[in-house]
């Protein structure tokens, strides 16, 4: 029979040292660990670089200035010096057909648009354009609907109530609908907009960001929300309001450090789906416009091109297939690393 | 449970009052549009504008324009398009909705099966190779861009393939009425089927298998097992069940929201003249009647399919209540 | 008018100039047959004319054309139906070619001279002609057509000078004191305010054709009413197909106006894909491709192999595709400016945008070519051979840009967001910036950039501006006054088609006169017309870019193709084997 403090020296000895982990650093861990995933990051980050480079390829490997249109040029296909634009043949010579891929970096690699324009150069380009507008998006839209979700949750009552109904609004528009409707109006004022001391040219890359972004607040606002409310009823808040913690305190020191993780899971997924409608939007005129480029308007220009000149029309789509593809793997592996029981339910 | 439906249904009417009036805002004075223009002519005089800019109604305030429109969709159905005012908007939508409902249905059909079979597939073969393989085509599936896909299935089918035995049956892009012509519907349709489809076999294959291997560690499946059933039987039997609840509600959203006209884009590209395509024509032309009528259309089946899928749930369900 | 065939702007194909030998030999044969097949009563060498007949023609087409009133429709679409189910008081004759540029009487027995210092007009109407309802074609019928012109909202300009239309408008309108009708003596009398040398031209054009004396003065909505033609509209659906069918009660009365059709059907589908319009004339299930404007570059490249040659025609049409420059604010107020974008414009380039050389034709100046007063002339060329377009002299523009100081301004250029459009967009937008300009590009929906561009309020907006003109009719005026005369700026107004705001006292002075001179010395107006023409191109309102061609493309079985400077492809002499 021990004394009860031999007692308590073996108990002690006898239970196992743990080292504890930071929750984020278990995570990353998971996450590196996921081949699969870290491999989409790759490309992702890869697609990100060659699209930031487009000025560098455009100017020192193709040599070209790939926004006007180059109906007159010329350029360098199998050896010989040949027209960017060929004229239809036969006897009525109807048409002017752009030339098709020469498969040569320097020169027209993925051959030219219908004015001419160097594909591969623009589709560089266009991959900024597609990438701001989708990550701009997305990540506006995770800050709207987070505060949103932090103010509703952590009010409740009547602000819970109305907010949220404010969400099903939007929520129960159709969703191309809404977003044409207001970039159909939008592009109607076409000298801009004037923002007190800012003015927003109505080309802007803003102007699809923040509508994009405004539709899908619902969308994130949701389970964000859910995740408000479940955090607030945890007895750490209870102590720290206790404790006489203010609101702010409460919603930015308590809270919101417990529903980063949502918000992370879902980003990689919001941008894929900003992505996409970007590409839509852009592809019935009313996203990106002119002078900038996006994936989208490639596609569009390339629609009377289709069986003739189809790589207009492929490589565009290809792009944001990849991208979106890569994106919603490494939003599996994200989820699967911050939330391995998979007890978050993304609706929709 | 009947307060929570009436409660529902006049959320619901509420809801497409603030859709419709939002609509009318964004359209009702957008610079450049006027219809008494187009109908006026060559240099027609600030005089004859104004006189047709009043017979039209364009005159009077917010409000009572609002109002007579809602009158003219829901009371006395005479609402005349800005664009062809020959045209009755109402029976247009009408014979409109036919090519949407076959697109959709069609679609729909095809969707819900291949993705059952997905799901279980990809449970089912959980731990080969095959499980990731069906999750990531389900991944490409979700990644492109619908129209996209579209285009590239035209290429094939009208431009490099259509010599070949594999799309020779495939006919011009158009939609014939089933009334007209059975076959070419069908033949018209399947190619759009196929697009339309494949982005929600994607996404329900992995939403069925997250919820089948989600359910699997349950209790009562562990008790199925305890049973000695084999383990296809325990899924098909016992987990497929409860698991298609949240396949099936969520499966209502969507078709609700594709009948609405989130169509659009596949209509477009394959020249089907549905709702979506119209609400698109409608918004090129800034068409404001037109945008009203499919508006009214598309936000009143979305509304109605989240009210009874709501409803639905609850049902199931008297543990959930929605917010 | 402003609107091409199609309801959509897109890129115009062109024909074969109209003086190469195949279409003269083409038009004077169908005068003969034409004269052969004629009227029933008339003629006794009626044999190859009724072996023509038969068969249902059928059109297919993208869109409708709105609605269907010939009082409110301004569509050459639905025009080129209502030319073979209603008739004028006079028409242009139909047949292709220059020829198919004289007016000819239709209903009247003959053109008449006009009395009273040009301001009154006599007609004789003729007898025995039914509507297709049996109704018997009087007088009175005119002022019903002419008064719905003003009760039934559209265009009025066009007869706003008979005496009593400054009276009307859509609640009512009594033109009795300017069309007055006699239906014992069948004549019919048009009382003018003011010498009016356009009327008979504007007399021709559909709106003017005659209707019932019962015909509501509203609007008749998607039915037309009863006409005299050799056809009548059977149905129109504007979401599926227009029928026309043989009117029963129809009899040749003039060979030159209305000869009698040959299909005995004619259709017109809507709502189809341009390229699925090619495929299904290209295997024969359809006759007659409208859109031919429309036909992607996919498809131009199958349509130029010999297999469909005999199938294509293409005709240069009297139109202008066109860039207009704001006058109304710098720098485009300043005429070294305006001259220097003329030399600098590529008008190859745009030629390339709408489908090469074979499809438009670049021109410097305002007057299409085959057009009454035209006579060649491009200063804004390199070289010294000043009647044509060869290439930009981008020294002189560079040359004009620093002497008129607006060196590094900011230029808007404004134009429509459908692929054609955008294209010419940038294309001027990068030869602006070429010669030392700030151009960046402003895209709107085609239904919304016509009128805004017309606009004067919007006039802080844009510096450069997208437009196109297809004639009304082969009158000068149609161009050079409409387009740019000083009485053609309406302030404020979505309706003011001289968008450039261009307002020459000197040039505007050379117009009156020609107008005024037009009934006493046709042949010194028609010079002042082309004097005005090269003052106006040297002014450079505009940057005008080219002249389109139009494409029909026809299936194998159509013969009988021609083409007339006015209504373009003649449906009804069209007949299938």
């Amino acid at each position: 029979m021990a004394t009860l403090l031999e007692q308590v020296e073996i108990d002690t000895e006898l239970r196992p040292a743990v080292a504890g982990r930071n929750p984020w650093a278990l995570a990353a861990r998971r996450l590196w660990r996921n081949r699969v995933a870290m491999a989409a990051l790759g490309l992702f980050l890869l697609i990100v670089v060659v699209c930031v480079a487009a000025p560098w390829y455009a100017h020192d490997v193709a040599h070209v200035n790939p926004f006007p249109p180059n109906l007159n040029g010329h350029t360098v296909m199998g050896g010989k010096v040949v027209p960017v634009m060929q004229r239809g043949g036969g006897v009525l010579k109807l048409g002017e057909t752009p030339i098709g891929p020469t498969w040569d970096l320097g020169h027209y690699f993925l051959g030219a648009d219908s004015v001419g324009r160097d594909v591969a150069a623009l589709l560089l380009y266009g991959g900024r354009s597609s990438l701001f507008v989708g990550i701009g998006a997305a990540v506006l839209c995770s800050l709207a609907a987070t505060v949103t979700a932090l103010i509703a949750g952590f009010f409740g009552g009547i602000t819970d109530s109305l907010l949220s109904r404010l969400m099903d609004v939007i929520w129960a528009f159709p969703v191309y609908l809404l977003a044409i409707s207001i970039a159909t109006e939008l592009l109607t004022h076409s000298s801009g907009f004037q923002f007190g001391p800012v003015h927003v040219d109505a080309s802007s890359l803003w102007l699809p960001t923040i509508i994009i972004a405004f539709i899908y607040v619902p969308y994130v606002y949701r389970p964000m929300r859910g995740q408000v409310l479940s955090v607030v009823r945890k007895e750490f808040v209870e102590a720290a309001t206790a404790q006489g913690a203010g609101n702010l305190r409460l919603i930015f020191s308590e809270i919101l450090p417990n529903v980063v993780s949502t918000v992370i899971v879902l980003l990689p997924l919001m941008i894929a789906t900003t992505i996409l409608t970007e590409a839509a939007l852009s592809f019935l005129s009313v996203g990106v416009q002119p002078p900038n480029v996006s994936w989208g308007t490639i596609i569009q220009d390339g629609s009377d091109l289709v069986y003739t000149r189809p790589w207009v029309t492929i490589a565009p789509g290809l792009m944001i297939l990849l991208t979106v593809l890569s994106l919603n793997v490494l939003g599996d592996g994200v989820r699967d690393a911050l939330d391995p029981r998979a007890k978050l339910r993304v609706e929709g | 449970m009947l307060t929570f439906i009436v409660r529902r249904v006049l959320w619901t009417v509420l809801v497409m009052f603030v859709i419709t009036v939002v609509v009318f805002i964004i359209f009702f004075k957008t610079p450049g549009v006027d219809p008494a223009r187009a109908l006026a002519g060559r240099s027609p005089n600030a005089q004859t504008l104004a006189e047709i800019r009043a017979q039209l109604g364009l005159n009077r305030p917010f409000p009572i324009e609002y109002g007579i429109m809602m009158k003219k969709i829901f009371i006395t159905r005479d609402l005349v398009s800005y664009s062809n005012q020959g045209v009755k908007v109402i029976p247009e939508i009408g014979q409109a909705a036919p090519a949407t409902l076959s697109l959709v249905f069609g679609a729909a059909a095809l969707w819900v099966v291949l993705a059952i079979a997905v799901g279980i597939a990809a449970a089912l073969l959980r731990g080969t190779i095959f499980d990731p393989l069906l999750m990531v085509v389900a991944l490409v599936g979700i990644s492109a861009p619908v129209f996209w896909v579209g285009q590239m299935a035209n290429m094939v089918s009208q431009g490099i393939g259509h010599s070949t035995f594999l799309f020779s049956w495939v006919p011009p892009l158009g939609y014939t009425p089933f009334t007209q012509d059975p076959l070419l519907w069908f033949k018209g349709l399947v190619i759009p089927w196929i697009t339309l489809s494949i982005l929600y076999i994607g996404f329900y294959g992995r939403v069925l298998r997250a919820n089948l291997l989600e359910t699997q560690n349950e209790d009562y499946i562990r008790t199925a097992r305890a049973k000695g059933l084999t383990e296809r039987r325990v899924l098909l039997r016992h987990n497929l069940r409860t698991s298609m609840i949240t396949f099936v509600s969520l499966f209502g959203l969507d078709f609700g929201a594709l009948v609405a006209g989130s169509t659009l884009l596949t209509e477009v590209v394959f020249g089907i003249h549905g709702v979506g395509y119209l609400t698109w024509q409608a918004l090129t032309n800034l068409d404001l009647p037109t945008i009203m009528a499919t508006t009214v259309y598309g936000a009143f089946f979305i509304v109605l399919v989240n009210a009874v899928v709501d409803i639905a749930y609850a049902w199931l369900d008297p543990r959930i209540r929605p917010t | 008018m402003k609107n091409p065939p199609a309801l959509a702007i897109a890129a115009r194909r062109t024909a074969r100039p109209l003086h190469k030998l195949s279409t003269g030999a083409a038009v004077a044969a169908l005068a003969l047959i034409a004269a052969a097949c004629g009227g029933s009563s008339q003629s006794s060498t009626a044999g190859q004319g009724t072996a023509h007949k038969g068969g249902t023609f059928t059109i297919l087409a993208n869109s409708a054309f709105g609605v269907a009133d010939p009082a409110q429709n301004y569509t050459l679409e639905e025009w080129q139906l209502l030319i073979d189910t209603h008739d004028g008081l006079v028409g242009f004759a139909k047949v292709g070619g220059l020829p198919g540029t004289k007016l000819v009487p239709d209903l009247a027995t003959s053109i008449p001279t006009p009395t009273n210092g040009g301001k009154t007009y006599l007609f004789h109407i003729r007898r025995g002609i039914k509507f297709s309802n049996g109704q018997t074609l009087k007088p009175s019928d005119f002022v019903t057509t002419f008064e719905r012109q003003f009760t039934v909202p559209g265009p009025t300009s066009f007869y706003s000078g008979i005496v009593g239309a400054n009276k009307c408008n859509t609640k009512g309108c009594n033109l009795s004191k300017g069309v007055v009708a006699n239906d014992s003596a069948y004549t019919l009398t048009i009382n003018l305010t003011a010498p009016d040398p356009e009327l008979m031209d504007q007399l021709s054009l559909p709106f003017a054709y005659a209707v019932p004396a019962s015909t509501s003065p509203k609007l008749t909505g998607n039915n037309v009413p009863p006409g005299t033609g050799p056809y009548m509209w059977k149905s129109y659906n504007p979401n599926t197909e227009a029928v026309l069918v043989r009117n029963p009660y129809f009899h040749v009365w003039s060979a030159a106006a209305q000869p009698a059709g040959y299909p005995n059907e004619i259709i017109e589908k809507y709502g189809l894909q341009v390229s699925d319009e090619v495929t299904q004339v290209e295997n024969g299930s359809a006759n007659e491709v409208f859109d031919g404007d429309q036909i992607p570059s996919d498809q131009l490249s199958q349509l130029n192999s010999p297999k469909y040659a005999s199938q294509v025609h293409v005709n240069t049409l009297t139109a202008d595709w066109y860039f207009a420059l704001n006058t109304s604010r710098p720098p485009f107020n300043n005429l070294l400016a305006r001259q220097a974008i003329n030399y600098a414009a590529n008008r190859a380039a745009y030629v390339k945008i709408a489908g090469g050389p074979s499809l438009a034709v670049p021109t410097c100046q305002i007057l299409p070519p085959n057009f009454p007063s035209y006579k060649p002339y491009c200063p804004y060329t390199a070289g010294t051979n000043h009647t044509k377009w060869s290439a930009p002299d981008m020294a002189k523009a560079r040359q004009l840009v620093q002497q008129s100081h607006t060196a590094g301004m900011k230029v808007v250029v404004d134009g429509t967001n459908d692929q054609v459009g955008k294209a010419l967009v940038e294309q001027m937008v990068s030869d602006l910036n070429a010669i030392g300009y700030k151009a960046t590009p402003q895209l709107l929906a085609s239904s919304i950039q016509y009128p805004f561009v017309q606009n004067s309020s919007n006039s802080a907006k844009w510096n450069v501006g997208w437009s196109a003109w297809y004639q009304d009719y082969p009158a000068p005026s149609d161009f050079l006054n409409v387009l740019l005369g000083c009485g053609n700026i309406h302030p404020n107004s979505d309706a003011s088609p001289n968008i450039a705001e261009f307002c020459n006292k000197a040039i505007q002075a050379k117009i009156n006169q020609a107008e005024t001179m037009a009934s006493t010395n046709p042949k010194g107006a028609a010079a002042l017309w082309t004097q005005v023409d090269h003052m106006d191109t040297t002014q450079a309102p505009w940057v005008d870019l080219y002249n389109p061609k139009q494409i029909d493309f026809l299936s194998k079985n159509v013969h009988g193709y021609s083409w007339n400077p006015q209504w373009y492809i003649l449906i009804d002499r069209l007949w299938l084997s």
